[in-house]
């Protein structure tokens, strides 16, 4: 696009800013100006493995033992975010050998690319973070997001064509040590008995 | 094509209009001429790799130059050398079995205290380089200074002050004192000298060139300390706070003799084959098994632990 720009508007534009410029100097711009500028460029910080470089203070030996919590990521996987999802949700809540039996034998192609980051994780977590079994962490939290996309020409019939969209997407998992939350299971019976509870202890207020 | 292009000279146009009008715009507080203009309005945060360039990868460069006749140009493998510390310590003090635990009643224990550095001729010749080039040296209150400069790097080891620990220690002795440190607290404390410090060894080593001394010297101190290490949870990991312990240790204490602005700092430290084990870590620790042949079973009840030799070594 800018190489296809004429010799006469390169010219045209080089005079303008020579012009511009000189007023820009002239004016002298002040930090009032410059601190309404966004500075930090969102879309090369990476803030979920920052969160591993947080350090806590020493804890009394009354308090209850802290666990620990390992941040991972896989960054620009060639999978759609969306089919990702579906795998991150699965997993979500699992302790980590369930989650890894689990994805070794999912079909999908994110799930082995999965396997491999929370495999990637255990060994930091036992190797940099002081975790002391491998087998007590479980998976805290899990999600997707959208990578990088390329675009592409997808040639149609008569001269048409479209955009293709080649899909790439993050991956973060958070370990945490110790055992597998248990969630309570409601039976719909239970969920139907609370709804009706709840619509009996409606009052009306202000009345007489 | 043109659209880009179009709007750019439109971008352009109304900003030089507006600029033109107002001449005395720059003076205008109140309406500042805009500071970033767009020039471009979509800017590429990613560069998509180019459509031709998918083989590319593997196509080696240096090989097609080299065949069609092109010399590579000439690479200069440098690498940095630190002229300001020697890398290791140079014929070490080897301490004598059992130092700090004969009492001075018994006759070896006389012995080993009226032990004195005159035996050691090359210590005393050392020393007498040392005192060449630093008058102020005496192994009387070197001691008690190599005390002090311990006992200031390991606080300033505690609270991390980057500046204070390089001019304690030295470019050899840093790395090892804060590898695995940075995500860790640590906190220690040096509650009292259980004997006053003795220098028992000197050695003046000269590196690359002739005359380009560096004196070593070796510092026995034994003292009280409490150590624990905190890691990135704030969960203890190793020692504790109120437990204090006995610690006999030999520092070897280094100064750029030939710098005249040379500082003593701290080089290393040297622990004995027979020192006493460590405490354990509060972490069970999983250890490699033995390389089993295929048909071989592990025997968890006969199989020892292999355990390291007992060698001196520097640390």
């Amino acid at each position: 696009m800018a190489t296809a720009m004429t010799g006469r508007g390169m010219a045209f534009i080089r005079s303008i800013y020579g012009v511009l410029q000189s007023r820009l100097h002239a004016l002298g711009a002040g930090p009032l100006q410059l601190s309404c500028l966004h500075t930090s460029t969102s879309l090369e910080t990476k803030h979920w493995e920052r969160n591993n470089l947080k350090v806590f203070p020493p804890q009394k030996p009354d308090e209850p033992r802290r666990p620990a919590e390992i941040y991972h990521s896989r960054r620009q996987i060639k999978y759609s975010k969306d089919k990702m999802w579906y795998l991150a949700q699965m997993i979500r809540g699992m302790s980590i050998d369930q989650a890894i039996a689990q994805l070794e034998f999912n079909d999908k192609k994110g799930a082995r690319i999965m396997k491999e980051v929370l495999e990637e994780a255990q060994e930091m977590a036992v190797k940099n973070h002081n975790v002391e079994y491998k087998s007590n962490l479980y998976v805290a939290e899990s999600n997707s997001g959208k990578g990088r996309y390329l675009k592409r020409i997808r040639y149609h019939g008569r001269g048409r064509f479209g955009i293709m969209e080649k899909v790439n997407c993050h991956y973060f998992v958070k370990l945490v040590e110790g055992s597998a939350p248990k969630v309570e299971e409601k039976t719909s019976f239970d969920q139907a008995k609370e709804y009706v509870e709840n619509l009996k202890s409606r009052t009306i207020v202000h009345s007489l | 094509m043109a659209t880009p292009m179009r709007r750019t000279l439109v971008a352009l146009h109304r900003a030089t209009c507006s600029s033109l009008k107002n001449a005395d715009a720059s003076l205008d507080l109140r309406h500042p001429l805009p500071l970033y203009l767009p020039v471009r309005t979509k800017k590429r945060y990613f560069i998509p790799p180019a459509v031709g360039t998918k083989g590319m990868k593997d196509i080696n460069m240096e090989d097609k130059a080299r065949k069609a006749g092109v010399a590579p140009r000439q690479q200069y493998f440098e690498r940095p050398i630190n002229i300001a510390s020697t890398s290791g310590i140079f014929d070490p003090y080897i301490p004598p079995e059992g130092d700090a635990r004969l009492s001075s009643l018994s006759k070896e224990g006389l012995k080993q205290r009226t032990e004195q550095i005159k035996q050691s001729a090359s210590s005393q010749l050392a020393i007498r380089k040392i005192k060449e080039h630093d008058p102020q040296f005496s192994t009387k209150s070197f001691a008690q200074q190599a005390q002090e400069i311990f006992v200031e790097a390991h606080t300033a080891l505690t609270q991390f002050n980057k500046e204070k620990l390089h001019s304690l220690l030295t470019e050899r002795c840093y790395p090892e004192m804060t590898r695995g440190n940075r995500y860790k607290t640590i906190r220690w404390s040096f509650i009292e000298s259980l004997e006053p410090p003795k220098v028992v060894h000197a050695r003046c080593p000269d590196m690359i060139s002739k005359g380009n001394l560096y004196g070593q010297v070796t510092v026995r101190m034994h003292s009280k300390q409490t150590l624990a290490i905190y890691d990135r949870f704030g969960r203890l990991m190793l020692g504790s706070e109120e437990q204090p312990k006995d610690v006999l240790e030999y520092l070897v204490i280094e100064r750029h003799l030939m710098n005249p602005y040379g500082q003593w700092r701290l080089h290393g430290k040297i622990v004995p084959s027979w020192a006493p084990a460590k405490d354990p870590i509060h972490k069970t620790v999983m250890i490699p098994g033995p390389d089993l042949k295929p048909g071989e079973e592990f025997d968890p009840l006969t199989y020892e632990v292999p355990k390291p030799k007992a060698v001196q070594w520097s640390k």
